[in-house]
């Protein structure tokens, strides 16, 4: 009965359980890890499962943790980032006075899901072009929606620096989106 | 974006924004790029799941630790 059900949460919660994880994580064995570990440690908690909440939606909350967990053991192992080449792309958008240098271009208006799925995918690409700190940092902020206080503190790194990240981790998103495709399309 | 702001602080970002159309609009955009990100946690299923291998190690994991 045990394994029916950790065997039976890996068949259908396994991909989606990898998709939450790989968007957060950037990399395919970290996502793998957080899966396994997920599980895993659901096994060990099942007695605790209440049934209230759908397995998918016990488990995911299982994973947020997991995911934090990966990424505090990495930013441990990383340290921050000195980053010159960062430092310059994001000096080139403003000038001297902290105007913008150049003016900003709208954004389409995307509805249609087939557009929209061609945007995710360019969220996606850019994101994973993102410094591994950074990306991190970003994804649990806007994809996680964890609280950037919260964020800091669980990775154990300091407010500024945090804020530093998130900063530089959207003004690289913004562009790279902008290069890509985003500026296209029924501009409003 | 992150944090809720005093009064003040709510009225002088307003301004600026107002004043500033370079800020609205990055504003705007930031705001687009979380709408994008987030609505996606209904995961799009056209990206790709766990590897058969990656799938295979799990349960392998998942036995052994049953086993245990």
């Amino acid at each position: 009965m045990h394994t029916l059900d950790a065997q039976t949460w890996l068949a259908e919660h396994g991909d989606y359980l990898f998709r939450v994880a790989r968007r957060q994580l950037h990399s395919d064995e970290l996502a793998e890890d957080a899966v396994q570990e997920t599980l895993l440690a659901a096994l060990s908690a099942q007695a605790r499962y209440s049934g209230d909440a759908s397995p998918r939606t016990w488990l995911t909350g299982i994973l947020k943790h997991k995911i934090v967990d990966l990424i505090r053991r990495q930013v441990r192992e990383v340290a921050l980032p000195h980053d010159p080449d960062g430092e310059e792309a994001v000096d080139l958008l403003f000038k001297d006075d902290g105007h913008w240098a150049e003016p900003l271009r709208p954004w389409g208006n995307p509805h249609a899901e087939a557009e929209l799925s061609q945007l995710r995918r360019v969220l996606d690409e850019c994101a994973d072009r993102l410094k591994p700190v950074m990306a991190q940092v970003f994804s649990l902020r806007e994809v996680g929606g964890m609280e950037t206080e919260e964020i800091c503190k669980e990775l154990n790194i300091t407010p500024t620096n945090c804020w530093v990240l998130l900063h530089r981790a959207r003004l690289f998103m913004r562009q790279c989106l902008e290069l890509n495709g985003f500026s296209k399309a029924g501009a409003t | 974006m992150d944090e809720r702001l005093r009064f003040a602080e709510r009225m002088a970002m307003q301004f600026h924004l107002a004043m500033c159309k370079n800020c609205a609009r990055f504003n705007s955009q930031l705001q687009e790029m979380r709408r994008l990100f987030r609505v996606e946690t209904n995961m799009d299923e056209t990206t790709p799941g766990l590897t058969p291998n990656a799938r295979q190690r799990i349960k392998t994991e998942l036995q052994k630790k049953l086993g245990s």
